[in-house]
C-alpha cells in the first residue's frame, strides 16, 4: 500500500469534523478500553509479570533472529511445507501469483493478513486474473465497500457502524435490508460459504510462527481462519520474519497476553496451530503449504535502537488507549498500521520523509506504553524518530529556527529574563485586560479550538527579585 | 535541609503565584529554600522536539545550577521527569557528566511527592471552602508514580473535599508543542477531559502541571464554562481558596 501519511493533518481534521465517525469512535473506545481493563483485573496473577515474560520471549528471539528463522525453516520443511523468503511487497505479490498459477487457482480465500495490505496483494491478484475474497467479516465489509483500507488492526471496519453495514449489504447482496447483527452476519456467512467451497487456494497471515515445530498459529474470533487453512488444497501463509517464537510453551505464554490485551478475552474463540501438509491419517488439511516470510523493512531494525518495535504482537491495545487515535481513528495515519505502533512502523517502513507528522502526532502521554503487552516503549521510539528527523534536516526551517533561537536564549539567563519579561507583557497586551486571549497569532492552532489564559502579568523572576530587594 | 526550587519556565511566564505557593509550602515544612537566579528551562521542549543538542546544553546548565543542593523540587511532574528519567541518558558517552546527571536525578522531586513522601508533612497551610476534582497529569502519573501524594495532601486542607472525575488519568491533550502543531486534535482531546471533569461538579479542577491546566482552562472557557476554577495543587495547598494572601 502506498503511504498517504503525508496527508495526516488534513485527514485528521476531516475525521474530527465528521459527527458520525466521532460517534462510532466513542463507542469503540469505551468498548476496547473497558474490556481490556476487566480482563487484566480478573487475571489471577500479576499481569505486569506476564508482560515481563512476554517481553523476554520476544527479545530472546530478536537477539538471534537468524538462528530461529533457520530452525523454523528446517522444521517446517520437514513437515512438508515450502518456505519462501520475500524482500518486499513486490516479491510477496510475485510469489503468491506464481503459486496460484502453478496450482491453477482462480479464486483465493483470505483470512486477515496485514502483510497482504502492506503488499497490496489484492490488486496484484486481480491484475493476474485471480479473484481474492476476504473472509474476515471486517475485511469482507471493506472489500465490498470498494476496497477501503482498514482503520484498525483487529477490527478493520471499526470506523463503520451498524447502519452503514446494513446499507452496504442491502446494496451489494441485493437482499432485503437487515438491521440485527445476527441477521447481517448470517447473510455474510451465506455469501462467503459459496466462496469457501469453490476456492482453490487459502491465504492467511499468522500471529506466531513456532520454531520448534515449524507451525503457524492463528488467533481469530470468527472461525474463518479454520476454513481458509483447511478447505482449499493449497494454503499460503504470509508473515513478517519477526513473528517467530521459539517453543509451544512460549506461544502459550504469549497467548495469555494477546487476547486479554486485544479484546479483553481470556482466550480467543479460535486458536489454530497449523503444521505442515495433510498427512496420511489426517481427515483434512491442505495438500500444499507455503510460508512466505517477509522482510519489508524488518531486518533493518534488528540490532538498531528501534529493535524493540519488532516485539509487537499486533494486539491493538496501544491504539485503543491512544487519545489521538481515539479522536481521529485509523485512516489519517495513511498506511497499514494506525495509532502509536503505526506511527513508528510507517515511519520506519515507508520512510521518515514520507511521514513527517506521525512521530509528532502524539502527546507522549504513555498510555500506550503502559498497556503494551510486550512493553514496547512507544513514546520513546516516537521521540527517537523526532530526533532522526532533526538529524536529517527534515523539519521545517521555521520550526528549527524557532527552536534553536529559544534554546540559544534559554542558555543565557539575562537575555532569557528580558525575553520573558517582554513576552509576558506582549501576551497581556493581546489579552487587553481580559483574563484570556481568544486569538493568538503566534499559535493559531491553539486558539482555534480553545482560549489561551492570560498570564498573571509579571514573571516569577521579576516578582521574586522585587520581593528579595524589599526584604533587604 | 537546603532545597532549590526549580520554578519551571511555564510558571515563571504564566503563573508566578504557583512558584510563590511552592515556596511557602516548602518553607512551612521547615526547608531552607533557595531559588537559583540563573535557572531557565530544563530542556524538555527541545528533547521532545528531537533537538538532542539543545537538550544536552540545557541539561548541563541545569545540572551545574542545582547540583549543590540537597534537593531540587519543582511544582510540576514533567520537568522533574526530564531530569530524573532523561538527563542521565543524554550523557551516554560522557561518564563525568553522566555521573553528575545521575546524582542530580536522584535528588530531584515533584512538589507533592517531596512534601508527602520525603518530608512526610502532617499539615499544610491551605484552606479551601468547597470541593475539587484532581486531574492526573500523564508524565507525573505514569513516569513518576504521582497519584496518591496530591490527594493525601489535599485531604489535609481545611474545608476541602475531593470528588473524583471519570477518567482522571486520561490525557488532557496538551503534549507541549503538540497542542500547537495539532491544535484541532489537541482541542478535541481537551474537550473530552473537560466533559469528564465537569461531571464531577466540583468548584475547581486541580492539577500538578501548569501545561495541562492552561489547556484545560482555555478549553473550559471556550466551552462557556466560566465558573469551574482551574488551580495548581500548590496554590490550593498553600493559599486560602487557592489564593495566596
Ligand atoms: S505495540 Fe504493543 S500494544 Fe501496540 S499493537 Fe504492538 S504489542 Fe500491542
Amino acid at each position: 500500500m502506498r503511504s498517504q501519511a503525508m496527508f495526516f493533518q488534513r485527514r485528521a481534521g476531516e475525521a474530527l469534523a465528521d459527527p458520525q465517525l466521532q460517534k462510532n469512535f466513542t463507542g469503540l473506545r469505551d468498548k476496547f478500553v473497558g474490556m481490556r481493563a476487566r480482563a487484566v483485573n480478573a487475571y489471577e496473577r500479576d499481569f505486569d509479570e506476564l508482560r515481563d515474560a512476554g517481553q523476554a520471549i520476544r527479545d530472546r528471539v530478536l537477539d538471534n533472529l537468524d538462528v530461529w528463522l533457520e530452525l523454523f525453516e528446517e522444521k517446517a520443511t520437514q513437515r512438508g511445507a515450502t518456505v519462501l523468503w520475500a524482500k518486499d511487497g513486490r516479491e510477496i505479490c510475485e510469489q503468491v501469483v506464481a503459486i496460484a498459477q502453478q496450482h491453477g487457482a482462480k479464486k483465493v480465500i483470505k483470512s486477515k493478513s496485514m502483510l497482504s495490505e502492506e503488499a497490496q496483494l489484492n490488486v496484484a491478484l486481480t491484475a493476474a486474473g485471480i479473484e481474492p475474497v476476504e473472509t474476515d467479516l471486517g475485511e469482507y465489509i471493506l472489500q465490498l465497500s470498494g476496497n477501503e483500507p482498514p482503520s484498525h488492526i483487529l477490527a478493520p471496519a471499526a470506523h463503520k457502524n451498524l447502519d452503514e453495514v446494513a446499507d452496504l449489504f442491502a446494496e451489494k447482496h441485493g437482499k432485503p435490508r437487515k438491521t440485527e447483527i445476527p441477521a447481517l452476519t448470517r447473510e455474510a456467512r451465506e455469501a462467503l460459504r459459496e466462496h469457501f467451497l469453490s476456492a482453490d487456494m487459502g491465504l492467511s497471515g499468522g500471529n506466531f510462527l513456532i520454531a520448534e515445530t515449524g507451525s503457524v498459529a492463528l488467533v481469530t474470533n470468527e472461525g474463518n481462519g479454520r476454513m481458509v487453512t483447511t478447505l482449499p488444497k493449497v494454503h499460503v501463509v504470509i508473515t513478517g520474519i519477526e513473528k517467530i517464537v521459539p517453543t509451544l510453551e512460549d506461544f502459550a505464554t504469549l497467548m495469555r497476553l494477546l487476547p486479554r490485551s486485544a479484546t479483553g478475552q481470556d482466550i480467543s474463540n479460535y486458536v489454530s496451530v497449523c503444521t505442515g501438509t495433510k498427512g496420511a491419517d489426517d481427515s483434512d488439511g491442505p495438500e500444499h503449504t507455503y510460508f512466505i516470510l517477509v522482510d519489508n523493512g524488518r531486518a533493518g531494525l534488528v540490532g538498531s535502537e528501534f529493535q524493540p518495535m519488532l516485539r509487537c504482537i499486533r494486539c491493538g491495545a496501544c491504539m485503543n488507549h491512544c487519545p489521538v487515535y481515539q479522536s481521529i481513528g485509523g485512516h489519517a495515519y495513511g498506511w497499514v498500521y494506525p495509532g502509536p505502533m503505526g506511527s513508528v512502523l510507517t515511519s520506519l517502513y515507508t520512510g521518515l520523509e514520507n511521514s513527517l507528522d506521525l512521530p509528532h502526532a502524539a502527546t507522549l502521554c504513555n498510555q500506550c506504553g503502559v498497556v503494551c503487552p510486550v512493553r514496547i516503549p512507544l513514546p520513546e521510539l516516537l521521540r527517537k524518530l523526532r530526533e532522526k528527523q532533526t538529524e536529517r534536516g527534515l523539519r521545517p526551517w521555521s520550526e528549527r529556527l524557532a527552536l534553536s533561537m529559544w534554546a540559544w536564549i534559554a542558555q543565557r539567563p539575562g537575555l532569557y529574563a528580558l525575553a520573558t519579561k517582554i513576552g509576558v507583557r506582549y501576551l497581556n497586551w493581546l489579552a487587553g485586560g481580559a483574563d484570556r486571549i481568544e486569538v493568538l497569532g503566534l499559535a493559531p492552532g491553539w486558539t482555534a479550538g480553545r482560549d489561551f489564559p492570560a498570564p498573571q502579568g509579571r514573571t516569577f523572576k521579576e516578582l521574586y527579585k522585587q520581593g528579595q530587594e524589599k526584604k533587604t | 535541609m537546603k532545597v532549590a526550587l526549580f520554578v519551571t519556565c511555564l510558571v515563571d511566564l504564566m503563573r508566578p503565584s504557583v512558584g510563590f505557593a511552592a515556596l511557602r509550602l516548602l518553607e512551612a515544612a521547615g526547608c531552607e529554600v533557595v531559588v537559583p537566579e540563573s535557572q531557565t528551562c530544563c530542556g524538555q521542549p527541545a528533547f521532545n522536539s528531537g533537538d538532542r543538542r539543545a537538550a544536552i546544553a540545557l541539561a548541563q546548565k541545569t545540572i551545574a545550577e542545582f547540583e549543590g543542593f540537597d534537593y531540587l523540587v519543582a511544582p510540576s511532574g514533567s520537568c522533574p521527569d526530564q531530569i530524573r528519567t532523561e538527563y542521565p541518558g543524554l550523557f551516554l558517552d560522557d561518564p563525568d557528566w553522566r555521573r553528575r546527571a545521575e546524582a542530580l536525578a536522584a535528588r530531584t522531586c515533584e512538589l507533592t511527592q517531596f512534601l508527602a513522601d520525603v518530608l512526610k508533612v502532617s499539615s499544610v497551610p491551605g484552606e479551601f471552602d468547597g470541593n475539587v476534582t484532581y486531574h492526573d497529569s500523564c508524565t507525573g502519573l505514569r513516569s513518576l508514580g504521582i497519584k496518591r501524594q496530591p490527594r493525601q495532601l489535599l485531604d489535609k486542607v481545611r474545608g476541602l473535599s475531593v470528588k473524583e472525575m471519570p477518567e482522571a488519568e486520561s490525557c488532557c491533550g496538551f503534549g507541549g508543542t503538540f497542542a500547537v502543531k495539532f491544535g484541532d486534535i489537541s482541542a478535541a482531546i481537551a474537550e473530552r477531559k473537560c466533559v469528564n471533569l465537569q461531571a464531577a461538579a466540583a468548584d475547581a479542577v486541580v492539577g500538578g502541571d501548569l501545561g495541562c491546566l492552561i489547556n484545560i482552562e482555555g478549553k473550559l472557557r471556550r466551552m462557556g464554562d466560566e465558573t469551574t476554577r482551574v488551580l495548581h495543587v500548590a496554590e490550593v495547598l498553600a493559599g486560602t481558596n487557592g489564593k495566596l494572601v
